[in-house]
């Protein structure tokens, strides 16, 4: 094997920012263009995968891709507002131009995932980076048996891509999805209620040959897991995408280091993806 | 490995010609109390007989600060400041800061490279130098007291001179280009180094191997000496911004003052900051002194594959340079519990 170029450890590409549509009151979802047309035709990436979105002049953040895999030369970035660069980038207009590095981290096996049922269980921002595994999921169609996502927040108004997945209610009846929206804590919202464990008897998947992913907090994790083995769940096939200060990307700086003496790990390199037994023998992952 | 003498004599002649070869860094008493890797003017200013120096050698691979890339903000565009190849030779390494060194290569010179490091990294010429411990030293029980890779040329004492033993290509060619500065070794050069390294290896005040250290310490997450201690640290950061093989970096923008362009610079970060584990939005994935406290204890303790020794390589120096006095090796040794080699 050739050695690795370390000038393309922190390689940034120039991308343009094609459009903006705003989701809720804080997160934005952002529409990517590479400007070299030879990084948009090379450029792939693993759902699960995320980049360092660089400002110039104000820095950097890790973000989640949370498009199609297959769409080749564009990507898509939700972006909540919650930080000085954050809310830099929210700034932005069409047009504008920013700087790219990645993809990084391990992303979702997406091999171990084929000819199996799939469910995907996000919670407030986690369904950015899930949103990318169930596009991979309709855009690779015959390769997963029945689908179901889950989509919770706090608020009705807060569930990311909410009006997407509603969208796509006919299609998915004809695709064997099942798409299931729920507001936890929402007197106000007319449909679902409930945090997500409690909708594990609403699913068109079977549990026994099912692969799941979930994105959220860590509380969320416990619940699901615990429920989730209860009704049968093989634990080898439940993946978590987990969140931490992700500054270089590439297992160097150390601020989304994880764990303890025997199992030390950086987030950005060895995960943001873990399975069941990765989160039950490292304390401290969730 | 090919072993050759040094003799007294020659040492300061030896030095000169290394000083010729690029910019030489060796040990310097900088005042009463401490020693540090500064350049070379005077030979004769190197300190052979220190105990440790206050910046590790990591310092010349992965500077404290320093300029990843300029920017245009206006045309988004970047001009990478890569470190410009200079030969560097730093002598009188310890085996300790040695394993450091290799340490920072697993995570520097991995599948990701950093180039910044590896540029520096590839010119530079590693002399080691053997030593005897004091009371913080605990290489021993790292299993990083004597290496077999990692540098040069490594010089032995002797009590006239020093037998040197050759690492690599390039510590071939130092020994090839100055004939006249080297001799065979003898029968009693060999019986010397022995001597010295059976009196060394007597010296330490614990013995032994800690490689279920890491076991030891997960075991007792909850032990109350995380508590105990932390309470007494200040957070300050010395203990990783000393240590040998802390490597975590922080990155930040410095704009113009008209805001057309800028520099990214990185600078060494501390993991005992509390900016450290900080997310926007004010989450901290590590918010009490205590979490922090017990999150460079795990990291310290963790398993280099490369050296197949722990993360920390028993140089002392966070207990040295510790202006709260907080053990780092009897904290460990009241976790472990009997048996411990102390």
């Amino acid at each position: 094997m050739s050695k690795p170029d370390p000038m393309k450890t922190y390689e940034t590409h120039k991308c343009r920012l094609l459009r903006v549509y705003g989701l809720t009151e804080y997160e934005k979802l952002f529409l990517f263009r590479f400007d070299d047309p030879e990084i948009a035709q090379s450029w792939r990436f693993m759902p699960g995968q995320f980049v360092e979105l660089s400002l110039l002049g104000h820095g950097e953040v890790p973000i989640s891709i949370c498009s199609s895999a297959r769409r080749m030369g564009f990507f898509e970035l939700c972006i909540r507002k919650a930080g000085r660069v954050t809310s830099e980038i929210h700034k932005l207009k069409p047009g504008d131009m920013v700087r790219i590095r990645g993809p990084y981290g391990n992303g979702f096996p997406m091999d171990r995932f084929y000819d199996r049922d799939l469910l995907l269980v996000a919670a407030g921002l986690g369904m950015a980076p899930l949103r990318s595994v169930f596009l991979y999921a309709l855009d690779n169609r015959w390769l997963f048996g029945n689908i179901t996502i889950i989509n919770s927040s706090k608020l009705g108004k807060e569930l990311l891509f909410a009006k997407e997945l509603k969208a796509m209610k006919d299609i998915a009846t004809a695709e064997n999805i099942e798409i299931i929206q729920t507001a936890t804590r929402d007197p106000d919202w007319g449909g679902l209620t409930g945090r997500a464990p409690t909708h594990l008897d609403k699913v068109n998947v079977d549990p026994k040959k099912c692969t799941a992913a979930l994105c959220g907090p860590p509380r969320m994790y416990k619940s699901m897991f615990e429920q989730m083995i209860a009704l049968g769940y093989d634990p080898r096939y439940i993946f978590v995408n987990l969140e931490r200060r992700m500054k270089c990307g590439v297992g160097k700086c150390g601020h989304c280091n994880i764990g303890t003496a025997t199992s030390w790990k950086y987030t950005c390199k060895d995960g943001p993806v873990f399975d069941y037994y990765d989160i039950i023998s490292i304390p401290g992952l969730i | 490995m090919r072993y050759v003498k040094l003799p007294k004599e020659k040492v300061c002649e030896f030095l000169e010609r290394l000083k010729s070869m690029g910019t030489l860094y060796g040990p310097k008493k900088i005042s009463e109390k401490f020693y540090d890797f500064r350049e070379i003017g005077d030979v004769k200013e190197v300190e052979f007989e220190y105990n440790r120096t206050i910046t590790p050698p990591r310092k010349f691979f992965f500077p404290e600060r320093e300029t990843v890339f300029t920017f245009d903000t206006a045309n988004v565009e970047i001009h990478e400041t890569l470190p410009t190849g200079n030969r560097i030779i730093i002598f009188g390494v310890h085996a300790c800061d040695i394993v450091g060194l290799r340490i920072m290569d697993s995570r520097f010179i991995d599948d990701l490279p950093d180039p910044y490091y590896q540029i520096r990294r590839e010119n530079g010429i590693i002399i080691g130098l053997s030593c005897l411990p004091d009371e913080y030293c605990f290489c021993s029980v790292r299993r990083t007291d004597f290496v077999d890779a990692g540098f040069d040329l490594f010089l032995h004492l002797l009590p006239d001179g020093y037998l040197v033993r050759v690492g690599t290509v390039t510590g071939h060619k130092l020994i090839e280009n100055s004939p006249e500065y080297f001799e065979e070794i003898s029968s009693e050069d060999k019986d010397n180094f022995a001597k010295f390294e059976t009196k060394r290896r007597s010296m330490f005040t614990v013995q032994g191997n800690w490689d279920d250290m890491r076991y030891r310490l997960e075991l007792h997450l909850d032990h109350p000496m995380y508590m105990r201690e932390s309470d007494k640290c200040l957070g300050c950061g010395n203990c990783t911004l000393t240590c040998p093989t802390c490597r975590c970096y922080e990155v930040k923008d410095l704009p113009t003052l008209d805001g057309a362009g800028g520099e990214r610079v990185r600078f060494w970060d501390s993991c005992q900051f509390r900016s450290h584990g900080l997310v926007a939005g004010g989450h901290n994935f590590r918010p009490t002194k205590k979490d922090r406290f017990l999150n460079r204890y795990q990291c310290k303790n963790a398993y280099c594959e490369t050296t197949t020794t722990a993360y920390c390589v028993g140089c002392g120096r966070c207990t040295y340079f510790c202006p709260a006095d907080i053990q780092f090796k009897e904290n460990l040794l009241e976790v472990y519990g009997p048996g411990g080699g102390a």
